[in-house]
């Protein structure tokens, strides 16, 4: 081989976050103008958790560069008609053109004004993975934000496809949007369907082998055996949605099956609300003046008021209280005298009394003996009473965690499952201290870049959380966005995030037949899309693309023809990860296992020029600002902040005139600056030039900021948990209000605003919404669940021919994994073709007979059955989400729903013709 | 002496493939081709099973069967242990790939690329047209490592000297190094963990360790 001259050869260092768990450090090889190979970084070798690496799809960056199919020119739609069956017929034009358009648009909707008739936002948009696309989309939210209102309720799987009650309840419990175990430390994890050899970013997949290496055991349920099942100690084929019941019964052994005094009874008392009294009509005791939630005093035998100096509260019992009240919905309030509570301890121990290893034996098809182990496993390794020395300061030392996955923690059944993994925690003091269950990451508190930060005292000895307002007149009777979660949710509260996190399908649903009593949401008259394509990564996919159809103008960020983009008036060819700019926060603790002993900045760069006439987004977003009028709110939003830092602060200011257009360059060098400002309190400046060369900016993390018990602590307050009394307010505040508009739709989603979950037949959701659609169950037989692997999991990666190639070495790519004995039953091969059919469509695929599968349990990879995309549409993959039914019997209280769809199973000839 | 070798700890792999892609990448190899791969088994019955994920490719063995059976010499061990192919010598009779207890070797007739008949510029930049018409396999990133230690570097430690798919290996699974070396990171992992190798019995003397500690799995 003829060596390259080494002039025509550099290293670029970048960055890749086509995942949540990363951000993660690279290089790329190019080779005379080209790129040829990705790399880790290993400058970062020292501070990167996993060693400077990335993981196997940073590695079809390249593929993705110079994809022929890439669309390299801005188009239009010339066929007015839109629909699959229809050929959009786009044309190329000229980014003149294209801009002048989507301006043109902008303005008359301005001028028409920005609301319109239903109370809506005119202009929509919508983003894919998890918030990803906010690191690829440059200064886009600025424009964003100079626009004003935006309707972000049309999601791409948001909601159903994310751990979207984890997301909820994590961060209400315990600021943990995103929850893991502390695996660094930890050392034995109960993880129920918790994938994270898979899904959790090169740091998890490194600390979890260097675990397993020093002796950690991990126990992994789940009813297909993948990845993270392979690399644990035992796998635990569980049915399918009875997680819950699990766990309830682990919490049934702690509570009754061992002395009590193996539990941390210090953290239960101090730092949870189990003292607290629970009056008659099921809420709090409170102080008649004060209002403050009563403890009964062991010290004074009296009832106290929850924060009383010297206090020490009963943990569990029943008292007589002289006098108190109770405060209910809508301030509804019952004055007491001599009256017998309970504590919320007792009360949860109360609730799960009945959940015990031989009742959930019959529920999960797990062993009772076998839970009983786990259990008392768990609380073997918890170490109660032992320390940890952290930084200088003295910590609970917990090494036992339990995690949940997808479909575990979003749909029916998850908030059993939050509650329970977050009650567990307590029950031996391992939330939130090292060893034990983390939270990593918030985005419906402030500030997003530090937990810890948003930690503030309640009332109720609690974090604040800001509810969507569901007392009368305070409630949002007339939704502000289409997925109405202001409305219908008001646990997710209303952050920038909180939109996308509603009922995402429910925008979708809505829009095409409106529920009882209920406005039919408008189709927004354009509808921005970037880095998504719900047309294949959402639900009852050919219903999806069908309203896709209907929206009347869409403007596309377009990488190659696609699903959802075949419908678009115009597309846009954005510079991809390898040809565009951006500066991205990495380390401290951010979503899944990213838990650093540093912080600092990354950035992407240009390690080759953009092919075609594709363009930066941050050039993209400066036009459309300067062809709206926009120009001056756009550089004021990017001074505030916008593009990732403000450009000004207590020791610096590179602000941006705010009148003028500045070059991507321009922008990025004023962030690169404020950024190492920031991390260095003006003292360490380092301008883009700087960041081209080294790639990344850190500085020291204390680990002790991977834990919220130390603010816990010193902020004197108290776990939400266990007794759901705020919760519960809010269900049945909001329930009168819904009522009050005779909307009783949403009255199953009521019923789990719950003070303490039990258990409610989860599976059988499923099989009673196929009877209420007129369906048999005896013809849905089987469970169908999805999963995702390394190489398609997000970054819009099905055209990449290096992953398909890659992810064949996996037995079930691409394929229907259908148990061994299954098989047989059905007369099916090895590789024949099968059919998946639930009530809304099927799916054709070649099957795989594997054995670890739960016979009733089938399972397809990823998501495929593409139509319109190059290379992928020729692949003939089966995809669960053409399955999947948009449904509100299938939508919880959260506005979430599970991956999950009764189906059945027969041979076919071929693929679908 | 030099003895390079590889060491796959299977409690560590997680099949992600991530050697798999940088290997493409990093030796340009075609659609299909796999100097280093991934495989996904499965051993037991339902509910009783074990699935693990097993790095393989060419095991640079003492003596190789591929190098016996060459009839040009191509196919050659160098003195640190390398299998290496010579591709102006190789006639791609593939008698080395039916020799190869591993299926380790591919012959590509002819140019292939991902999209298609055209190469992507990437592609481009790394067709090598002496590849085509003859047997190609793993080579332990051969160039990287020669170079390397002219340098003055050492492979298994420096990534400069070191196979790409032990570069990108994000579970911490592969290993490169020196068995010779009593003090290289394989030649202790070897000595402190129980190993084995795959197909000894074929008497080749495989380059290529496999920890794993549980006594039901037998490769």
């Amino acid at each position: 081989m003829n060596p390259m001259p080494e002039k025509t050869r550099r290293t670029v260092p970048s960055y890749c976050y086509n995942c949540v768990a990363g951000p993660d450090l690279l290089t790329v090889k190019v080779e005379n103008s080209v790129a040829t190979e990705i790399g880790p970084n290993f400058a970062a070798a020292e501070i990167h958790p996993a060693g400077g690496r990335v993981c196997v799809r940073a590695f079809g960056l390249i593929q993705k560069t110079y994809n022929p199919h890439r669309i390299l020119t801005p188009m239009k739609r010339t066929n007015p008609l839109k629909g699959r069956d229809q050929d959009p017929k786009f044309v190329p034009i000229s980014w003149d053109e294209a801009l002048d358009t989507i301006a043109d648009r902008l303005l008359k909707i301005r001028d028409a004004g920005m609301i319109d008739d239903k109370g809506l936002p005119r202009v929509a948009a919508s983003f894919g993975h998890g918030g990803t696309p906010a690191s690829y989309m440059g200064t886009l939210p600025a424009f964003l934000s100079a626009w004003g209102p935006m309707d972000f309720s049309f999601g791409s799987g948001q909601g159903v496809k994310c751990t979207h009650s984890e997301h909820l309840y994590g961060e209400f419990w315990h600021r943990g949007f995103t929850v893991c175990a502390d695996t660094v430390h930890c050392r034995y994890i109960l993880s129920f369907g918790a994938n994270v050899e898979v899904t959790g970013g090169v740091c998890a997949v490194r600390r979890h082998a260097d675990a397993r290496i020093r002796g950690i055991k991990r126990v992994h349920f789940e009813p297909h055996l993948s990845p993270t099942a392979a690399a644990s100690a035992e796998w635990v084929p569980i049915k399918p949605k009875t997680d819950g019941a699990l766990m309830f019964a682990l919490i049934h052994t702690l509570l009754f099956e061992q002395p009590r005094d193996r539990l941390d009874l210090p953290f239960l008392r101090d730092r949870t609300a189990s003292p607290y009294l629970v009056g008659p009509n099921g809420w709090f005791l409170r102080h008649p003046q004060s209002k403050k939630p009563l403890v009964w005093d062991e010290r004074t035998n009296g009832a106290v008021e929850f924060d009383t100096e010297g206090a020490v509260p009963a943990l569990e019992g029943r008292f007589t209280v002289a006098e108190a009240v109770e405060t209910g919905a809508d301030d509804e309030e019952w004055q007491h005298r001599e009256i017998e509570a309970a504590t919320a301890f007792t009360r949860m121990a109360e609730t799960m009394r009945p959940y015990s290893p031989h009742w959930a034996e019959q529920i999960c098809d797990v062993p009772a003996q076998r839970i009983r182990n786990l259990a008392n496993e768990y609380l073997d390794n918890a170490c109660v009473g032992q320390t940890i020395e952290i930084d200088g300061r003295t910590l609970p030392f917990r090494p036992v965690a339990v995690t949940l996955g997808k479909t575990v923690n979003n749909g029916w059944g998850a908030f059993d499952c939050v509650w329970a993994r977050t009650v567990l925690a307590c029950l031996v003091g391992a939330l939130e201290v090292p060893g034990g269950t983390l939270g990593t990451t918030v985005r419906l508190n402030k500030p997003h870049d530090n937990r810890l930060a948003s930690v503030k005292p309640g009332p109720d000895g609690f974090m604040v959380n800001n509810f969507n307002p569901t007392r009368r007149g305070k409630w949002e009777q007339r939704p502000s966005g289409r997925n109405a979660h202001k409305t219908l949710v008001p646990l997710v509260g209303n952050s920038a995030w909180s939109q996308a996190l509603g009922p995402t399908h429910l925008a979708w649903m809505f829009v095409r037949e409106a529920p009882d009593n209920w406005v039919r949401p408008s189709y927004p008259d354009l509808w921005f899309l970037y880095r998504a394509n719900p047309a294949i990564s959402f639900w009852n996919t050919a219903e999806l693309a069908d309203t896709v159809a209907k929206l009347p103008f869409i403007v596309a960020f377009a990488y190659t023809h696609d699903e959802t983009n075949h419908m678009a008036d115009i597309l846009l060819p954005d510079a991809t990860d390898l040809e565009s700019m951006q500066l991205i926060r990495l380390g401290g603790t951010k979503f899944i296992e990213q838990y650093w002993d540093h912080q600092g900045v990354a950035l992407r760069q240009p390690a080759v020029a953009p092919c075609g006439e594709s363009r930066d987004m941050t050039w993209i977003a400066t036009e459309l600002a300067r062809r709206t009028g926009l120009l001056e709110r756009y550089n004021a939003a990017l001074n505030r902040g916008a593009g990732g830092v403000a450009l000004k602060g207590e020791t610096y200011d590179f602000s941006l005139s705010t009148d003028e257009p500045h070059t991507v360059e321009e922008i990025w060098d004023a962030e690169c600056k404020a950024a190492t400002a920031e991390f260095s309190d003006g003292k360490d400046v380092k301008d883009l030039a700087w960041f081209r060369e080294h790639g990344f900016y850190t500085v020291p993390f204390t680990r002790q900021d991977w834990y919220l018990y130390p603010t816990m602590v010193d902020q004197g307050l108290r776990f939400e948990l266990p007794y759901q009394e705020r919760l519960t307010r809010a269900g049945i505040e909001l329930g009168r209000r819904l009522h009050e508009c005779e909307i009783h739709w949403w009255d199953k989603q009521l019923g789990e605003y719950e003070p303490i979950p039990r258990w409610h037949d989860t599976p059988e959701i499923w099989t009673n919404a196929l009877k209420k659609s007129g369906a048999d169950p005896a013809d849905f037989p089987f469970w169908g669940l999805t999963t995702k692997t390394m190489q398609h999991s997000t970054g819009n990666n099905a055209a990449i021919q290096l992953m398909d190639e890659v992810a064949g070495n996996l037995r079930t790519h691409g394929r229907v994994a259908i148990n061994r004995k299954t098989a047989e039953k059905l007369g099916i091969g090895r590789d024949d073709w099968v059919e998946v059919r639930s009530i809304v469509s099927s799916t054709r695929g070649r099957a795989e007979l594997v054995e670890g599968i739960r016979p009733d349990t089938i399972l397809i990879t990823g998501q495929f059955e593409h139509w319109a995309t190059p290379y992928a549409k020729e692949l003939n993959y089966p995809s669960l989400n053409t399955l999947v039914p948009m449904s509100l019997d299938l939508t919880d209280a959260t506005g979430s729903g599970s991956d999950l769809v009764r189906v059945s199973l027969r041979v076919v000839e071929g693929p679908a013709a | 002496m030099t003895r390079y070798v590889m060491v796959a700890d299977l409690r560590r792999c997680v099949g992600c493939q991530t050697c798999t892609a940088a290997c493409k990448l990093a030796n340009g190899t075609p659609p299909g081709v796999q100097w280093r791969r991934v495989v996904d088994m499965e051993v037991g019955s339902y509910p009783d099973v074990q699935r693990v994920f097993v790095p393989t490719g060419c095991q640079h063995c003492d003596e190789p069967a591929c190098a016996a059976a060459c009839p040009t010499t191509a196919t050659h061990k160098r003195a640190d242990g390398i299998v290496d192919i010579d591709y102006d010598l190789c006639i791609g009779c593939l008698y080395c790939a039916v020799a190869c207890p591993y299926e380790a070797r591919t012959l590509v007739n002819a140019a292939e690329f991902a999209y298609g008949a055209e190469p992507t510029a990437a592609e481009a930049a790394r067709f090598d047209p002496r590849k085509i018409g003859v047997a190609q396999k793993c080579n332990f990133c051969v160039d990287k490592i020669d170079a390397g230690t002219a340098a003055g570097l050492t492979p298994g430690k420096d990534p400069d000297a070191t196979p790409a798919c032990v570069n990108a290996c994000i579970s911490g699974a592969l290993a490169f190094g020196d068995l010779d070396d009593p003090d290289s990171r394989v030649s202790r992992l070897i000595r402190e963990n129980k190993h084995f190798r795959m197909h000894e019995d074929a008497g080749t003397g495989p380059g290529f360790y496999y920890l794993w500690d549980k006594d039901a799995f037998a490769l």
